[in-house]
């Protein structure tokens, strides 16, 4: 089954690698020298524009779900905590990115390009419920396997859940709004 | 025979979607839909409990789906779900994770007739939940229209003659019963002529033991060639006592309903031509009335009712 919704998926994705945005806006553009290629206003303001618009875009998201009540059940079969996930997005994406150097026109244009490519694989991947802002909020990210049963119409494909549960147990029906396809929230438990 | 076990007063999740048959492969797919669609879904539903209450009280309750019997095109019947006989019906109603596409109508636009059925499943505060399916025929002008937008894949009701969902469904299921409104439909849903035809010598090995005396194996043969022959096996075994008929008693009431058999190795054979016919008896399809004094009249009923 191919994902769909591709708008949602891209802005979530960069809703996702918001934070390196403040991170940037905070320390500069250049970490060592002044003679920077961009102008640290305008970096300021694009990194904000870059932080904004994608946390809106999923705030709109998640609100649309709402208003058009997209929910559907969930049963767990086994549920897996990825907490573990955050920790290296964070390690592996954002702190390297944070070091980079975007002072010289051959050392921006390599970054952006090394983000663009992450930003390939996290939308291709189906990674875009990897967020710190849910985490922000106390959601905690589960995978969710279906239920090992024969039924000729059962899904077999894991779904991400979004929710406040400390734990999810096999057995548990979940009524959950649709972010994606794949990525589902849970109201607040 | 109970009611149907779901509160329609408060109802917690409404899920849309499609069962598409590809390539000898079939699907379910739920479709995202807004919250009109949704409450217009609500409503087929109630409407159809609505037209089976009415259906019960004008005939005196439902009656039990048989196989072999003629039904009207709209009247409330039921079965059990854990009637074999139930099996592809009973599967969608308990499929779970269910795939999701909003673009599925999108995708098979060039072959609509790909869309076997459509079904609606509802859940109540309590967490019981309801199927309810419908035939696809008026659905399939959707695929005329694109629907989609940015934000969302989800259908949305819209005004025109672009898309009409029907005004009731022909089959609701709870947990324990199908209740079925539409009795061709349920038999098109539940894909019972393969169902049937595929349990024939399951069924001619739970009647051998009570009629050791008859040969069933031609009778098999035929059964499996003529889906008529199948359904009468189906509901012989299911709601017809056959422990207890003597070879005397059968030989005498065939003799009488016009029906051809012979005896060879002590065991009753059917005359070629005749297999149906002795399927009818069995089934208490066949009966003869002598109203007139040496006369007797031979009737079959297509359908009929124990006093």
């Amino acid at each position: 089954m191919k994902e769909g919704l591709r708008f949602v998926r891209f802005f979530m994705v960069l809703s996702s690698i918001s934070p390196l945005f403040i991170l940037w806006a905070i320390r500069g553009p250049c970490i060592s020298t002044n003679n920077c290629v961009i102008s640290e206003q305008y970096f300021i303001i694009f990194c904000i524009f870059m932080f904004i618009i994608p946390n809106l875009f999923l705030g709109y998201r998640i609100f649309v779900a709402w208003k058009l009540n997209e929910k559907r059940e969930i049963a767990v079969g086994r549920a897996e905590d990825h907490r573990d996930h955050l920790l290296v997005y964070l390690f592996t994406m954002l702190l390297p990115f944070y070091f980079a150097d975007l002072s010289t026109w051959r050392s921006l244009s390599a970054t952006l390009i090394a983000l663009a490519f992450i930003i390939f694989l996290f939308w291709h991947l189906n990674l875009h419920y990897m967020n710190i802002i849910f985490a922000v909020f106390g959601y905690r990210v589960f995978t969710v396997y279906p239920p090992e049963e024969n039924n000729l119409f059962s899904g077999r494909m894991a779904f991400v859940i979004i929710t406040k549960r400390v734990n999810l147990f096999q057995g548990e029906r979940l009524i959950v709004y649709r972010i994606s396809n794949t990525v589902y929230l849970e109201e607040n438990k | 025979m109970s009611e149907v076990k779901f509160n329609f007063d408060n109802i917690d999740l409404v899920e849309f979607g499609v069962v598409i048959n590809e390539a000898d492969e079939e699907k379910a797919i739920l479709v995202p839909v807004d919250e009109n669609v949704q409450n217009a879904l609500k409503d087929m539903a109630k409407e159809t409990l609505k037209l089976m209450k009415r259906y019960a009280q004008n005939r005196g309750g439902p009656t039990k789906y048989e196989p072999t019997e003629k039904y009207e095109s709209s009247e409330y019947i039921y079965l059990s779900i854990n009637d074999e006989k139930a099996g592809h019906i009973k599967q969608l109603h308990y499929a779970e994770n269910l795939l999701l596409d909003g673009n599925i109508l999108d995708k098979i636009k060039h072959n609509p007739s790909s869309i076997f059925c459509y079904f609606c499943r509802l859940r109540d505060k309590k967490g019981q939940r309801l199927t309810a399916l419908r035939k696809a025929s008026q659905f399939k002008g959707i695929l005329k229209k694109r629907l989609l937008s940015i934000m969302t894949d989800a259908l949305r009701l819209i005004d025109g003659p672009v898309f009409k969902l029907d005004n009731n469904f022909s089959i609701l299921v709870d947990s324990s019963i199908i209740h079925i409104l539409r009795p061709n439909e349920f038999e098109f849903l539940g894909k019972l002529k393969e169902a049937i035809l595929a349990s024939v010598s399951k069924n001619i090995e739970a009647i051998r033991n009570d009629i050791p005396f008859v040969d069933l194996d031609g009778l098999e043969k035929y059964a499996k060639a003529h889906p008529r022959a199948a359904r009468y096996l189906a509901s012989i075994k299911t709601n017809m006592q056959i422990s207890g008929i003597t070879k005397e008693s059968l030989k005498r009431v065939c003799e009488e309903a016009g029906v051809k058999v012979y005896e060879e190795k002590d065991k009753i054979k059917v005359q070629k031509g005749y297999e149906m016919a002795f399927l009818e008896i069995l089934d208490r399809r066949r009966y003869v009335i002598e109203l007139i004094e040496g006369s007797p009249e031979r009737f079959k009923a297509d359908s009929r009712k124990k006093l």
